[in-house]
């Protein structure tokens, strides 16, 4: 009942695939920035060494594999094949029960960050006035990342606390939980970029503001809030076991984590005088970064430095690592404490 | 009275004639511990005022201490003792639920563990999705569970009930359903708290002997029932167990006989 088919093969290519999409969209999308830093032919050697590389290391799996030799690439795909259907069904699970009873259903998952822009807009751009260019756009980028985030860590703190009946009763990997939460949140994301970037090209016939090749980069920033996200969700729904009061606070915090991150005002204008040491701490806060990631793909049109592509992968990663190791290091007394 | 040394010598032969067969399951002195304090404390606040007026103490408290029994392939086995003995923690531990405190649990095969029916519904899907949903909690496959969709479908006798949201179901179809999903496996190891008879006088029947073919066919049991005719029927070898201790364990004849008094 439970085969494990996999073709090493097959997902061998898809793996080299999937690489030459993404160097292609990356060089495309960042042009500029790629060959001011680096001259062409090296560039050029560093994207082929990378296909080569993820070549022989699926060859090499597929080695592993025919001397049944343990490996961990082996043992990802593995697990990822035996609970592939278990994460699909979960995550469906939640995305129907969202928009269940209502009337337009999945349509809210586009009109309801387009409502909330609307309020925003009339608050911040006809109330108060700041002197950014495209003001609107800039604050709608980061309400629309920030909101993600903070909707995103809610839902999935809540993911061992609300699976409480299930973890008590059937035996399944407890990290599968918040992955397909933060999985089925995350669909939220990516759907309101839908509005996001029809907002913005409404905004730009009438302002001179056009998207650019730049926004293929939009993936990757995507891509590293979520694995970001992934890694608070661990973190907090570990902790929400043991101490309920968690929900409580994470309302507050993450009320004090949007005013630390530049959404309504910008940084620069604080960075000079007195408040500078406030804005070098603003700087430590990864979400400023993903914000100025979006915000540089859509209103400068350019893509940001090579430095930046490494901080976001530096925090996506290194929250991942803290948050799968404290879940890990917790996971087996959950169910005492649930 | 025999000496002693002929009884090492049968205690021997009996462990021969039993390594032929495959172990399924080996306990091996597992400890389950418990702390149980005053209250719960599930608060920051709560934590640190408590520790501050040292009250916070543990109660240690064992469900299981030292437990060590195997289960051979094709035994049915039958789990006694009184409430509080230990019989669902032992479960719970031996389906992977609980990480026991000290000893391991070895497992060679797939366990199915029917401790609760319907614990992964959710009432707003209807009973289709609910099958879905509920089949790869229990870790079934894609294509398994379309393969065996009629078949779930026809034993549960919902018929076009299955496309309604289960919230709508009575206590009685829920059963059912959950019976069905549970029970249209084949694993090579099931473990069973209380036999599950549900529903209808029919459907008690048509459950009861859908449990038995389970049971029959070459499957590895682990039972647990205060019902000592089922136990006396049905099991091979009995484990008794005792405030958290394996008392005896042995021929299911030999045991009742004792328990019963």
């Amino acid at each position: 009942m439970n085969e494990n088919k996999y073709d090493l093969k097959k997902i061998g290519q898809i793996a080299l695939l999937v690489y030459i999409l993404c160097m292609a969209v990356f060089t495309v999308g960042a042009y500029n920035v790629i060959f001011q830093s680096i001259n062409k032919a090296l560039y050029v050697g560093i994207v082929i060494l990378g296909a080569i590389i993820i070549g022989f290391y699926f060859a090499y799996l597929q080695w592993c594999d025919k001397h049944n030799k343990k490996s961990l690439g082996i043992y990802f795909i593995r697990t990822y094949c035996k609970y592939q259907f278990l994460i699909e069904q979960l995550v469906t699970r939640d995305f129907k029960i969202k928009y269940k009873r209502s009337i337009l259903g999945v349509f809210w998952s586009f009109l309801n960050p387009l409502l909330m822009m609307l309020v925003q807009y009339f608050v911040f751009v006809t109330i108060m006035k700041f002197e950014i260019p495209h003001y609107a756009i800039y604050l709608l980028c980061g309400i629309v990342i920030f909101n993600g985030f903070n909707d995103c860590t809610t839902q999935s703190m809540r993911s061992i606390t609300g699976n409480a009946t299930l973890i008590t009763k059937v035996y399944v990997p407890k990290y599968i939980y918040p992955i397909s939460k933060v999985c089925s949140a995350s669909i939220n994301i990516l759907l309101s970029m839908a509005p996001l970037l029809l907002v913005t090209f409404v905004y730009g016939l009438f302002n001179d503001l056009y998207l650019k090749p730049s926004i293929l980069l939009l993936p990757f920033a995507l891509i590293t809030l979520i694995i970001f996200i992934m890694g608070m969700g661990f973190l907090l729904s570990s902790l929400m076991v043991f101490f309920h009061d968690i929900e409580f606070l994470w309302g507050v915090v993450a009320s004090m984590w949007m005013y630390a991150t530049p959404i309504i005002y910008d940084i620069n204008t604080i960075a000079v005088g007195k408040l500078s040491w406030v804005a070098s701490i603003i700087k430590l806060n990864p979400m400023y970064h993903y914000v100025e990631f979006v915000r540089s793909i859509i209103i400068s049109g350019t893509s940001p430095a090579l430095s930046e592509y490494v901080i976001c992968l530096a925090y996506s990663f290194g929250m991942f690592a803290i948050g799968a190791f404290v879940f890990k290091k917790t996971q087996d007394k959950f169910v005492l404490y649930i | 009275m025999y000496p002693l040394y002929l009884y090492k010598e049968m205690s021997n032969q009996c462990e021969v004639s039993m390594d032929k067969k495959k172990v399924m399951i080996k306990v091996d002195n597992v400890s389950m511990r418990f702390r149980m304090s005053n209250d719960r404390i599930t608060s920051i606040k709560e934590m640190v005022t408590q520790t501050l007026k040292g009250k916070v103490k543990f109660k240690e408290f064992y469900a299981l201490k030292d437990a060590s029994f195997e289960i051979y392939k094709g035994e049915v086995v039958g789990i006694i003792g009184r409430n509080g003995a230990g019989k669902s923690t032992i479960l719970k531990i031996i389906s992977g639920i609980l990480k026991p405190t000290t000893g391991t649990v070895t497992r060679n095969g797939n366990i199915v563990p029917m401790l609760e029916l319907g614990s992964g519904f959710d009432y707003d899907l209807s009973g289709r999705e609910n099958i879905f949903l509920n089949g790869a909690i229990l870790g079934y496959s894609k294509q398994f569970l379309k393969e065996k969709y009629n078949e779930i479908v026809e034993f549960s006798e919902l018929g076009d009930f299955i496309e309604m949201p289960i919230r709508n179901y009575s206590s009685g179809m829920l059963m059912r359903l959950a019976f069905s999903i549970a029970t249209v496996v084949n694993p090579e190891i099931l473990i069973v708290d209380e036999i599950l008879a549900v529903g209808d006088e029919n459907f008690q029947k048509k459950s009861y002997a859908r449990m038995m073919e389970l049971m029959s066919g070459g499957t590895t049991v682990l039972f647990v029932s205060h019902n000592m005719d089922q136990i006396r029927e049905m099991c091979n070898r009995v484990v008794w167990l005792d405030g958290g201790t394996v008392k005896m364990a042995g021929e299911t004849k030999e045991i009742c006989d004792v328990y019963k008094i």
